[in-house]
């Protein structure tokens, strides 16, 4: 094999996060040569999947090299009765795949379809995420239903669901199925440009579900729930939240019965970057873990680029490709931070995880969120917890994995995490649990071909904007691969091309 | 086809992921198993191959969805996303080069460090149409039975060998080309007459037995010992990490048993998720 100097790369991507992987897999088929690194020594980037060995080497990292990954403050706790031998104690390290940026695929995602008509969907196994509960205060109800006791509200998310809840009344379901009626029509009437009549959506989501449908005020936090939106309600403008209500909804049904959204087993956006990464290996790419790109240079009088590695070797390629944090970068890029955990609990938690419907599958995942007043004060964020049961492969059975995330960062977002983890799974125990800050970015990229080319890079350097710190996948990721993918190929860009490929298998391939 | 008595068999898919170094015969074996087909000077695999094939069972069907990594990849990127999740490896050594056997126990080595703990390791000795003695035909003895156990090989081959040397000269031990130093792939098939093996059938299998792997010597040139290879490796996949698909073992190579069946939570994105994207998306 001749050394990666002698080669004239056509691309150049450093950093193996999911946005890097899927242009990996876009260029898999194209016959560009591809040098594909990664500073660190696993593959993922801020979205990679740990077991607890691997997790506690990584913490060691962030808070050795702070400013270099886009995570702060990495702390491991560990419970001190959580380390006996035992029924309901730690397992091995290994048994633990645990995901930095868990996020949700709702069934409309273009993510699905691209991995489709890429056929990698065939090596991910996808999952069903059911119920989207709501920490309500105890109401000091006699009733006897557990969720209840819990203070767990499950949101109907479906007319069916809405009939047959208990806790509304007869008059909050009118007002609830005008709304619904209403987001439903609007659906319709979106294939046209006559989106129905100018509304003002520039007021909050619980002003606007107030003035235009009378829905009575307990029903604002689990409607709001179905944004996913982190910001206090207050905060969250009614055109933000409407959309994605309507995504919520639109979703219901398509893959199945009673549920709308999917994670891929094993620790998700790792395991699809990876899927990525193999089907350029596969193409003829070349990996190399544990190497950075240190500079890019103009190779004189060539339209190359000198590209120094930090193993010492410089390559020269055409194009260089990368994020902030795996390109050395001209300037900081504007975040905003999160506070987020994971943890591990001796329970699987069952009742969150019921079947949705009649022939539905059995869900794997479930969405919890602690409104800022029930936790803290009136006018934070909420909390989100994503509950993962062991048959996502992240954790044994007889375990269940929770994903914390509130737009507070530090200290005081640490405590409202804890203090919402404690309350879902009491009594069960906790077993293990990991805190940091990420960096990311919280709004949706407006022109992909742009965000992909600013901030003062050479020219045929792409630079990824900072991950998005939704808890679903961002569609705009598609868009700025495309946009990558777009400039790397130049003329030879067929826009029906992008990510669509005939059937590898049963065939040898060698590149 | 394959067919009405297929149809009601269960089937599962199995990732498994193949190491070794560099020309040991690594993408032959499984162009073997897949195709039947064997290519005397091919070329290096250059990433990684993506194969699939089905192995039917007795009460089940296997579908191996094969992993093929690059033995001369020289920066050991590639191998830790190639097991990760897989439920068997295959494991290869050329019997005719010690330094293979060598590298073949570092890839055990990483394996039971780094993959899933339940997963099946094979090694395998390739190429043993180059020795004389040939007597790997009757390891699929090991393998013919549905047990299949990990570290229960068949008969000493070394015994009984000579009786299965169709198509072999079998000159019996020939110590000539011990120490010459050259190369054991690049010879014809008039020097596999000879005997050119430098990896005793018995060192293999003690340190198969040691660590508990599988293990056979195959020749994917002649195609003895191939499929009962697969079989082998089919057989000893627990069921009940078959249960969703690949890999329901990889937490603590328990999963899945007495728990609910991971089918039950599997979302098929198939045929559906290419209708839905023709419909556009609502929102």
């Amino acid at each position: 094999m001749e050394s990666l100097t002698e080669t004239l790369w056509d691309v150049t991507i450093s950093g193996t996060g999911l946005a890097q992987s899927l242009l990996a897999l876009a260029l898999s088929r194209s016959g560009k040569k591809v040098l594909h690194v990664d500073k660190n020594k696993y593959y993922g980037g801020s979205e990679a999947a740990f077991s607890l060995q691997e997790a506690q080497e990584w913490v060691d990292l962030v808070n050795a090299e702070s400013s270099q990954m886009p995570f702060e403050d990495a702390q491991v706790y560990i419970p001190s009765d959580s380390t006996e031998t035992g029924v309901g104690s730690l397992s091995p390290s290994r048994a633990y795949t645990l995901a930095l940026s868990p996020q949700l695929i709702y069934s409309r995602s273009q993510l699905l379809p691209t991995l489709v008509s890429s056929k990698v969907y065939r090596q991910l196994e996808f999952q069903a995420v059911g119920s989207w509960w709501v920490h309500a205060h105890a109401g000091g109800s006699r009733d006897t239903d557990a969720d209840a006791l819990r203070g767990l509200y499950r949101v109907p998310s479906s007319r069916e669901d809405v009939f047959a809840d208990e806790m509304i009344t007869t008059k909050s379901k009118r007002t609830l199925m005008r709304f619904l009626r209403h987001i439903g029509k609007a659906q319709q009437e979106d294939q046209g440009p006559s989106d129905a009549e100018e509304e003002d959506l520039s007021m909050s989501f619980p002003e606007y579900l107030t003035s235009r449908f009378q829905v009575p005020e307990e029903l604002h936090e689990p409607l709001l729930s179905l944004s996913l939106s982190q910001d206090a309600p207050q905060q969250t403008p009614a055109s933000f939240a409407i959309p994605r209500v309507k995504r919520h909804l639109a979703s219901i049904g398509v893959f199945g019965a009673g549920f709308g959204s999917l994670l891929a087993k094993w620790g998700g956006g790792s395991e699809i970057s990876q899927v990525g990464c193999r089907a350029l290996a596969v193409g003829g790419g070349v990996y190399v873990l544990n190497t950075g790109v240190q500079a890019i240079s103009k190779v004189a009088d060539l339209a190359h680029l000198a590209v120094e590695l930090s193993n010492g070797e410089t390559v020269t390629s055409r194009h260089v490709v990368g994020s902030h944090w795996d390109l050395p970068s001209p300037s900081t890029p504007d975040c905003q931070k999160v506070a987020r955990s994971i943890t591990i609990v001796a329970s699987p938690l069952d009742h969150l995880f019921p079947v949705t419907a009649e022939g539905s599958p059995i869900p794997s995942g479930a969405v919890v969120v602690f409104p800022g007043s029930a936790l803290g004060q009136e006018g934070d964020p909420p909390v989100y917890l994503l509950a993962h049961s062991s048959e996502t492969g992240e954790c044994p059975l007889g375990q269940s994995v929770i994903y914390g995330s509130v737009a507070i960062p530090g200290p005081r977002g640490h405590t409202l995490l804890e203090s919402a983890v404690e309350k879902l799974v009491h009594p069960a125990r906790i077993l293990w649990s990991l805190r940091y800050t990420q960096l990311g970015r919280a709004s949706a990229v407006d022109d992909a071909a742009q965000a992909v080319q600013s901030s003062g890079f050479a020219e045929n350097v792409f630079c990824f904007p900072p991950p998005s710190l939704d808890l679903a996948f961002d569609d705009g990721l598609i868009d700025l691969v495309r946009a990558v993918w777009r400039g790397v190929m130049g003329d030879e860009a067929r826009d029906e091309e992008f990510l669509n490929f005939d059937d590898r298998e049963e065939q040898l391939v060698d590149a | 086809m394959s067919d009405s008595a297929n149809a009601s068999k269960p089937s599962s898919s199995v990732k498994l992921v193949l190491l070794g170094e560099a020309a040991v015969g690594k993408s032959s074996l499984v162009l073997r198993f897949v195709n039947n087909d064997f290519q005397e000077n091919k070329e290096p695999t250059i990433g990684a191959a993506f194969l699939t094939q089905k192995c039917s069972l007795p009460t089940r069907t296997i579908k191996f969805e094969i992993w093929d990594t690059a033995g001369q990849e020289r920066f050991a990127s590639l191998a830790p996303m190639y097991y990760r999740n897989a439920q068997a490896a295959l494991v290869v050594y050329d019997i005719t080069k010690p330094s293979s056997l060598t590298k073949a126990k570092h890839w055990v080595a990483e394996l039971q460090r780094q993959a899933s703990p339940g997963i099946v390791i094979a090694l395998v000795g390739n190429k043993s149409d180059l020795a004389s003695d040939n007597g790997n035909g009757n390891e699929s003895n090991s393998s013919g039975g549905s047990g299949g156990n990990p570290g229960e090989p068949g008969p000493d081959a070394e015994t009984t060998g000579d009786a299965i040397s169709a198509g072999q000269d079998g000159e019996g031990n020939n110590d000539a080309i011990e120490g010459s130093g050259e190369n054991a792939e690049e010879e014809s098939d008039e020097a596999a007459a000879r005997d050119a093996r430098k990896v005793s059938t018995r060192e293999a299998r003690t340190y198969a037995e040691e660590e508990s792997l599988l293990f056979f010597e195959t020749s994917a040139k002649t195609g003895t010992n191939v499929t009962e290879v697969f079989t082998a490796i089919a057989n000893a996949i627990p069921e009940s990490s078959l249960k969703g698909g690949r890999g329901a073992g990889a937490g603590t190579g328990q999963t899945g048993l007495g728990g609910r069946a991971a089918e039950d939570s599997r979302v098929n994105l198939g045929d559906r998720a290419t209708a839905t994207a023709k419909e556009g998306c609502a929102c």
